[in-house]
């Protein structure tokens, strides 16, 4: 799997690449818009991480680029500006999604495979993990082949931390992906509630104890 | 009082003034003239009386000139008198009328042989007064006129030369730093109200210059601290991949991520509020409260079920705004959030909507706050209650409502709390 990631912050590239080499991803970097455009008219990649302030050229300028070449790429906007209006222009002109920064690299991460996972996996909406199978297109859950009943947010729960599995998840960052843009502030009463039922419906379906508690820091789904 | 007023009204005091100290001068000045010249015939007429005596040759003569010139009168005199030029006050002959009328008078004693006579010699001042009367009338209505003619002037003139004067002020009145109008001045032949045009224009250009610098500083800061942010995050993430993490480091990130994710939020809402400080958010949409609202409940919901907390509403049907969706969405959902954040576990919180009207009522921990501090920035009255917010909420709630003229009010009744706002 392919990714590249434009972005201009030599830090931030580097902890994005961290984290990604570890789902076995092939990262590359660019820098600038030039380096950027030249790699996308030579290679495909299956992911394209898109700041939109590089130092010589706006990010959205590549994604026209890329449209304009008929290039399938996928594309994930990070920018600084939370900006409807790029917000907007980034969705229109064809870019999957669109991340603002600050962002956890957990949330990036997820959104990268959500994104793959439309454009490579047409027929193959499941994710397999030992007894238990998420069927993306139905939005169930299977623990040995019989329907685990979830509520909307405990499924949401649960696909992110299979989406990140052995990663250690931070309740802000869980907390953020479940509230999406709306925040009340550092209150995690409702992540606890959620993990503790979804734990509980999981064990008593028969599924392995897989999501871990990290000493009260965050979560870990581990297999 | 207007400037035209104040520069005519010094004229106008000038102009009467005159008038008044002018008129009785002019008066008695053209009625000495008038009897002076009255004299002078009377006199000149006794002389020539005088200098004709000789003709006269009987006194029958002279009796029968004295009865056909009723201007005269004889009288026998025995001493002599010298001449003498008296105003008297009796009826005379020449007109009709029974009234007694203002005469001057010369007698002077002349001799018609050896006898002397008294010879008065009299002329009626009526005609000069009359003439008087109507030359000071003519003069009235020419002062009067020429005073209306130079007032009606001076404030034409006055309307024309200050035209630029009032364009630039009327030009100042409707200015707005945000948006870089160029108003036309009128130009004007006058130096001084083309230098206010100037320095004017001028002022306008450094301001928007300056506003222009602000707005940049601001997206700029906001973009330049969102990246060593982002990288922080970034590697606090990392570092809770390491292992093997002990729970003295664990406590240490959460503590590290907390305090990032503070900072995160700080910067969000200090980049929204000068965001609707230099009035960025401008497109009008037509916002409907009710489903706005609505969907504001229903994205909290989680928060509100996890506190058990009982949520009613009571709507009337639609109310539509013109305002900005975005910012009356910011609105009401940190006016809702913070009733939810801010509540005791199987808390209420009521919200009602009619015609022109917001109210969110919520029980709380704390009783009552300061309605006049709760809306400053940074102000965090209820620190005790575990929701470590970070001042802000509020401070870009009054923020949003001062942009559209709404009013927002805070009250505590019967120990809960009470958010109004009036749109």
């Amino acid at each position: 799997m392919k990714i590249l990631v434009v972005e201009d912050e030599k830090e931030l590239s580097e902890s994005i690449i961290t984290y990604l080499k570890a789902e076995n991803y092939l990262c590359e970097v660019a820098r600038d818009y030039k380096t950027a455009l030249q790699k996308i008219e030579l290679f495909d990649y299956d992911c394209i991480l898109l700041d939109v302030s590089l130092p010589d050229g706006n990010g959205l300028g590549l994604l026209e680029e890329l449209k304009a070449d008929k290039k399938t790429d996928g594309v994930i906007i990070i920018s600084a500006k939370n900006s409807i209006d790029d917000r907007i222009r980034g969705l229109n002109t064809g870019a999957d999604d669109y991340l603002v920064k600050p962002f956890h690299l957990s949330e990036l991460n997820a959104r990268i495979t959500a994104v793959i996972r439309r454009r490579r996996f047409e027929g193959n909406k499941i994710i397999v993990l030992h007894e238990l199978t998420i069927d993306l297109a139905a939005k169930t859950i299977l623990v040995n082949n019989k329907i685990v009943d979830l509520t909307r947010k405990e499924y949401d729960l649960l696909l992110y931390l299979a989406y990140n599995k052995n990663r250690v998840l931070s309740k802000y960052a869980i907390a953020e992906h479940l509230s999406g843009d709306e925040e009340i502030y550092n209150n995690f009463d409702f992540i606890y509630t959620h993990m503790k039922n979804l734990k509980k419906k999981l064990h008593q379906a028969g599924c392995q104890e897989y999501i871990k508690s990290v000493y009260g820091m965050g979560y870990k789904l581990e297999v | 009082m207007k400037l035209l007023n104040k520069t005519i009204r010094p004229y106008m005091i000038y102009s009467l003034a005159i008038l008044l100290v002018t008129i009785p001068i002019f008066y008695f000045v053209f009625r000495s003239v008038l009897l002076h010249s009255v004299d002078r015939s009377l006199r000149t007429q006794l002389h020539e009386i005088r200098a004709n005596l000789f003709s006269i040759r009987s006194e029958s003569e002279l009796s029968a000139w004295s009865k056909l010139d009723k201007d005269i009168s004889l009288t026998p005199a025995t001493g002599m008198e010298n001449d003498s030029i008296y105003t008297v006050e009796r009826v005379f002959y020449r007109h009709h009328r029974p009234d007694a009328e203002p005469l001057r008078e010369i007698s002077g004693i002349i001799e018609v042989g050896e006898k002397k006579y008294k010879l008065i010699i009299s002329s009626s001042l009526v005609e000069n007064e009359d003439l008087l009367g109507s030359i000071l009338a003519v003069l009235s209505i020419l002062v009067v006129f020429l005073i209306v003619g130079l007032l009606w002037i001076n404030y034409k003139i006055s309307k024309t030369v200050w035209k630029p004067f009032y364009v630039a002020l009327n030009n100042m009145q409707q200015y707005e730093l945000n948006k870089n109008t160029k108003l036309p001045f009128k130009d004007s032949n006058t130096d001084e109200f083309n230098e206010l045009n100037q320095s004017i224009r001028h002022l306008y250009d450094k301001n928007y210059q300056i506003y222009l610098q602000q707005k940049e500083f601001t997206e700029n800061a906001s973009h330049e601290m969102q990246t060593p942010l982002a990288i922080f995050q970034s590697k606090l993430e990392l570092l809770m991949q390491t292992s093997p993490l002990t729970e003295l480091q664990a406590s240490l990130i959460d503590s590290l991520e907390n305090a990032n994710q503070r900072l995160i939020r700080l910067n969000k809402s200090l980049v929204l509020l000068s965001k609707i400080e230099n009035s960025q958010y401008t497109t009008t949409d037509d916002v409907n409260l009710v489903t706005i609202t609505n969907k504001i409940i229903e994205q909290y919901s989680m928060y509100a079920d996890q506190k058990s907390l009982s949520i009613r509403t009571e709507f009337k049907e639609s109310v539509h705004i013109k305002a900005n969706q975005t910012l009356i969405e910011i609105l009401i959902s940190n006016i809702i959030s913070n009733a939810i954040r801010h509540n005791i576990p199987q808390g209420e919180v009521f919200i009602e909507i009619d015609n022109s009207r917001l109210i969110v009522q919520n029980t709380g921990v704390t009783n009552s706050l300061s309605p006049e501090k709760i809306f400053e920035r940074f102000h965090k009255e209820n620190v005790t209650d575990g929701t470590d917010g970070i001042g802000l909420g509020l401070a870009i709630a009054k923020k949003i409502c001062d942009m559209y003229s709404f009013k927002i009010s805070y009250r505590n009744i019967e120990s809960k709390h009470l958010f109004e706002i009036l749109f």
